[in-house]
């Protein structure tokens, strides 16, 4: 295939010249870093694909192919769905407002029949996508400082007040940076960005004291002095950090982690699982994933960057924003950096629901690389 | 179609923007993830060695094993308390588990009625975290496999092999021994060897009374530890052999007792109330000391009922009081050889006679002596061989309490000993100072006092080990004795009782007491016929007592009046001519009607045991030997208050009579 015979109209669409342009090692990298899951998952449940390792490797291969087949939706499929599925996600969190179930003191769920899952998942890509259209249609002077602004703070604080209500400060807050992210990206006036950081750190503290429900305020007590209460809330962090402290230059070896195999270690599989990584692999198996993450990250920027579309770069942009912050977020907390905070290791945890969203939200990146030709119409959608 | 044309300024100013900023984006994430790596280095590089440890106190955990406790034997080596395996069942609280479903479970298995149900789910509750309730003791075999089978299914539950006291002889050695039992909120100490962790372990006991308390600390050894790892509910995971402590047993503890003589004690006791205490007369070696009735110290291991408990402690012949060390009782005539010794240290001359006409009229009062129609002119040595009431009381009256006072002293009366184990009343040597200080409201001395005193009577008080002791010094003949308990600790012996000064008198007094003692039992004399050993040419000489007891606070004795105590204290002598006293015996019965009657025929068993396993005496009972002459008087066992004592005419010594094996004897003077 020759450049010239991709430029021929027509040829971008069909399906084999699509499956060509996605970024295969940037899913192989993936593949990577879910395989390094189940490997850690099959340790940590005793050297047993059950319970958790066999399912991680079924769902991600699911995931891996609506990835896949999510990339081939066209550009402008997505920006005409950008707002609906916004508008979906917020009467969903109002639903589960009303609705919700409550589990383990706090109302995310949401059941149809045995089916049961968060709203606020669909909000990490609605909020994305919501913002990524509205910057599209709005000029560089529009989005650095205009009155137009107070729509997309509007369409920011919305879900992450309904989120935050439930609560789960950990998903309102990530919410709430993914779309400072993409307002940010869009060429927010540096004065306001300046601002809000500044009133963002003087408005912490009487949060923690004032708004905060005890077991969160505890939580971040805890994450300031986590030896103050090893027993207690401190233990997790603790735990964790005696797992990667122990853990060496090599680690323990794999299935011979002791933190983990004897339960020492919370939440081993799912929000603490790079501890257990830590544990068995020690410094070379974290940085290695840690690469991993990285490469990941620079690979769908590079995607937002060569996006020919605003909405596309946008989208692309605030999905990585997302991505990172969970390994961040994740990374910081195993680390004893940040409070204890219901965020898992994207891909590497367990669990099916962030899995889910990460890989909708990859293939909407391979979509935006796929089509990072294809010309969206500032305004009304072309398509739909 | 071309590539998308950029056709306005703005969007290429927006693309610009975002380029910028998508590249600013970048390089935070990317300072974010060196920013983790380096958190990671700083952990897993620098600060290895820290949580390694930590990690390793998490995983290994120490497990303390409880030391086998030392044995306790008797003088051959015969075991008086041991341990003997018993198959537990532990339950520790668990944190997926209610204690109330684990012992109904356990219920199927082995018989937990409703009510302990009740308390054992309380103390598992209450108990430190990680610390298991015992649930039952001296499971059957069937019972503990059947536990361990299911064990993996029951979490908190551990059925082990734990060793528990046992005391072979049952009651024989309950007072001298004691007992262990389970750890109370009071033993525990916040410092000292009471702070020991292993004090709360559920299988260790402590010692509570007599030796098991003394000697606890030599008993106990030094708790183990087993190496076990355990996951983060504590429950063990795996056991790492290689790295156990082992435990070190307790040290071994002799005693001096010997196992038949103290069984024979106990056997010839029957019902009866009292003491018996038996010391060697060469080295001071307390052979036997029993008091009765006693009580089977196995039952107070596990723990005694409320009800088991009171019925001891009610009972009015009083099991659990120590007659031999912690009863205290008026000698009676068995004191009158004091008072002789005090009489000649004084200056009286022996051969002085004093008329006895059946009792004497002093101070407004008649005391009369124990046989009412009189002895006639008696001297000092005729006095201790009829047991001459009124020969002491004036004897008595003019030497005055401060003199007998000074010898009962030195012949241990009013004093305790150290033979290792405590619980010894010192009772009561009345003098004149003892007197002033003790009786505010009276404290002037009185005559007429004396005259008690004399025959081992009025606030006179001893306790059967002193009295053992007075008769092992006089038959010793030179050395102030001192009574030993306990032979060896660990192997290491203890002082000896004969490494004591020599007696504070001239030897010709004593032998002058001594002689007395030995012509009661010539023809004549009141103890004879339970002074008939059987055993050849070994005589046993012997001195009763009948104490009145008149009142409750004049000693232990409960009894309404009337006689109240009796007393015995005899010694074997093997010969004559050497005059080299084995044993010392001395034997209080309360309640026992006469000391001739009750405490001498006692005594005699117990010396003919004692007597029995001298391998030197054997030997010579084994001998053909001509049989003494001897006449038996009818008289001695109807006297009420008399001296028994009886001697068997002696043979000469056989030139080779002793076998290699036996203890060195000491002759002396």
């Amino acid at each position: 295939m020759t450049v010239s015979a991709l430029t021929r109209p027509g040829e971008r669409d069909r399906l084999i010249v699509k499956l060509s342009e996605i970024d295969w090692i940037f899913v192989l990298f993936l593949c990577l870093i879910a395989g390094a899951g189940a490997v850690m998952l099959f340790s940590v449940a005793g050297s047993s694909w059950t319970p958790w390792a066999a399912n991680h490797v079924i769902r991600f291969s699911i995931c891996l192919g609506m990835m896949i087949a999510l990339a081939m939706i066209d550009i402008r499929v997505w920006f005409a769905l950008s707002y609906p599925i916004y508008g979906f996600g917020l009467v969903l969190l109002v639903a589960v407002e009303l609705f919700g179930d409550t589990r383990l003191g706090a109302q995310r769920w949401l059941s149809i029949g045995s089916f049961s899952f968060q709203p606020s998942e669909i909000m990490k890509l609605g909020i994305v996508m919501a913002l990524a259209r509205f910057y599209h249609s709005v000029s560089a002077d529009q989005a650095r400082l205009s009155w137009w602004l107070a729509i997309p703070a509007l369409m920011i604080f919305v879900p992450v007040l309904l989120v935050a209500h439930q609560p789960d400060l950990g998903t309102a807050m990530l919410i709430l940076l993914t779309g400072a992210a993409i307002v940010v990206l869009a060429g927010l006036d540096w004065r306001i960005i300046a601002g809000a950081i500044a009133a963002f750190i003087a408005i912490v503290p009487p949060f923690v004291i004032f708004v905060m429900h005890d077991y969160q305020r505890q939580r971040v007590l805890t994450f300031l002095d986590p030896e103050s209460d090893p027993s207690g809330s401190g233990y997790h962090i603790l735990q964790s950090m005696i797992a990667l402290g122990s853990g060496g230059l090599l680690g323990k070896g794999y299935g011979l982690g002791s933190q983990s195999q004897l339960n020492f270690l919370p939440e081993k599989q799912t929000d603490f699982i790079f501890a257990t990584l830590a544990e068995e692999f020690g410094f070379v198996g974290c940085i290695s994933v840690l690469i991993l993450y990285a490469a990941v990250i620079f690979m769908a920027l590079r995607t937002a960057y060569i996006s020919h579309s605003h909405f596309g770069r946008l989208a692309a942009a605030g999905l990585i924003s997302t991505f990172t912050l969970y390994v961040l977020i994740n990374g910081a907390m195993v680390m004893g950096l940040a409070p204890v905070v219901g965020v898992p290791m994207p891909m590497l945890s367990y669990g099916g629901t962030v899995m889910l969203t990460v890989m909708i939200g990859f293939g909407l990146v391979m979509s935006v690389r796929v089509h990072r030709y294809s010309e969206i119409t500032s305004g009304k959608g072309s398509l739909l | 179609m071309a590539e998308p044309a950029i056709y306005f300024e703005d969007v290429n100013e927006r693309q610009g923007v975002f380029h910028r900023r998508a590249f600013l984006l970048g390089g935070i994430a990317g300072l974010g993830i060196t920013a983790l790596g380096g958190r990671l280095a700083y952990l897993q590089l620098l600060e290895t060695q820290r949580y390694e440890k930590l990690s390793a106190s998490n995983q290994f955990n120490f497990k303390l094993v409880t030391p086998p406790r030392g044995l306790i034997t008797d003088r051959n080596g015969e075991i008086l308390a041991a341990n003997r395996p018993n198959f537990r069942l532990l339950v520790a609280r668990d944190e997926d588990q209610k204690p109330e479903d684990t012992l109904k479970t356990l219920a199927n298995f082995v018989p937990i009625e409703e009510p302990r149900m009740k308390r054992l789910v309380r103390d598992i509750k209450n108990a430190p975290k990680r610390a298991p309730v015992s649930v039952m003791e001296d499971m059957s075999w069937e019972q503990f496999s059947a536990i361990n089978v299911r064990a993996p299914e029951l979490p908190g539950v551990t059925a082990d092999m734990g060793e528990v006291r046992v005391y072979p002889h049952g009651g024989a050695f309950a007072h001298v021994i004691g007992y262990v039992a389970k750890v109370n909120r009071e033993d525990i100490k916040p410092t000292g060897p009471n702070s020991d962790p292993i004090m709360l372990h559920p299988s260790f006991r402590i010692g509570k009374q007599g030796v098991e308390k003394a000697f606890d600390l030599d008993l106990r050894g030094k708790p183990g530890a087993r190496k076990v790892e355990v996951d983060a509910n504590g429950r063990e995971v795996r056991h790492d052999p290689n790295g156990d402590i082992p435990a070190v047993p307790g040290q071994e503890i002799q005693l001096t007792l010997d196992v038949d003589i103290q069984n024979r004690a106990l056997e010839v006791f029957g019902e009866e109330s009292g003491g018996a205490v038996m010391i060697d007369c060469r080295t001071g070696d307390i052979l036997c000391m029993l008091s009765a009735p006693s009580f089977d110290a196995n039952l107070f291991v596990r723990g005694l009922q409320g009800a088991q408990y009171r019925a001891l402690a009610n009972y009015e012949r009083n099991p659990l009081l120590d007659k031999c060390l912690s009863g205290t009782y008026p000698p009676g005539s068995t004191f009158k050889t004091m008072t002789a010794l005090a009489a000649l240290e004084a200056g009286i001359d022996p051969e002085l006679r004093v008329s006895c006409g059946g009792g004497m009229q002093f101070g407004g009062r008649y005391f009369r002596c124990h046989k009412k129609e009189g002895h006639g002119p008696q001297n000092m040595r005729d006095a201790i061989k009829n047991s001459c009431d009124v020969y002491f009381y004036s004897v008595a009256h003019r030497i005055g309490p401060d003199r007998i006072a000074a010898v009962a002293r030195e012949f241990g009366f009013g004093q305790t000993f150290d033979i290792g184990i405590p619980g010894q009343k010192k009772g009561i040597v009345p003098s004149t100072e003892w007197v002033r200080k003790n009786r505010p409201r009276d404290p002037k001395w009185h005559p007429g006092e004396s005259l008690s005193y004399g025959i081992g009577q009025g606030m006179l008080t001893a306790n059967c080990l002193q009295l053992a002791v007075m008769t092992a010094r006089l038959a010793n003949g030179k050395k102030a004795l001192n009574p030993r308990l306990i032979k060896s600790v660990g192997g290491r012996e203890m002082k000896r009782g004969s490494d004591a000064p020599d007696l504070p008198f001239p030897q010709d007094h004593l032998n002058y007491v001594r002689d007395g003692m030995a012509a009661v039992t010539e023809a004549g004399g009141t103890g004879f016929r339970a002074s008939q050993l059987g055993l050849g040419d070994i005589l046993m000489a012997g001195k009763t007592g009948t104490a009145q007891v008149y009142s409750y606070k004049a000693g232990g004795t409960r009894g309404k009046g009337g006689p109240g105590g009796c007393a015995t204290t005899a010694c074997s002598w093997p010969s004559r001519r050497s005059m080299r006293p084995r044993y010392a015996l001395a034997v209080i019965v309360q309640h026992g009607m006469g000391g001739s009657t009750a405490a001498a025929p006692r005594a005699r068993e117990i010396m003919r045991v004692a007597l029995l396993k001298d391998p030197e005496l054997v030997a010579r009972i084994q001998k053909p030997l001509p049989m003494p002459e001897l006449a038996p008087d009818p008289e001695a066992d109807i006297v009420p208050e008399a001296p028994l004592m009886a001697t068997a005419e002696a043979p000469p010594r056989p030139a080779s009579g002793a076998p290699a094996a036996a203890p060195p004897a000491r002759d002396p003077a």
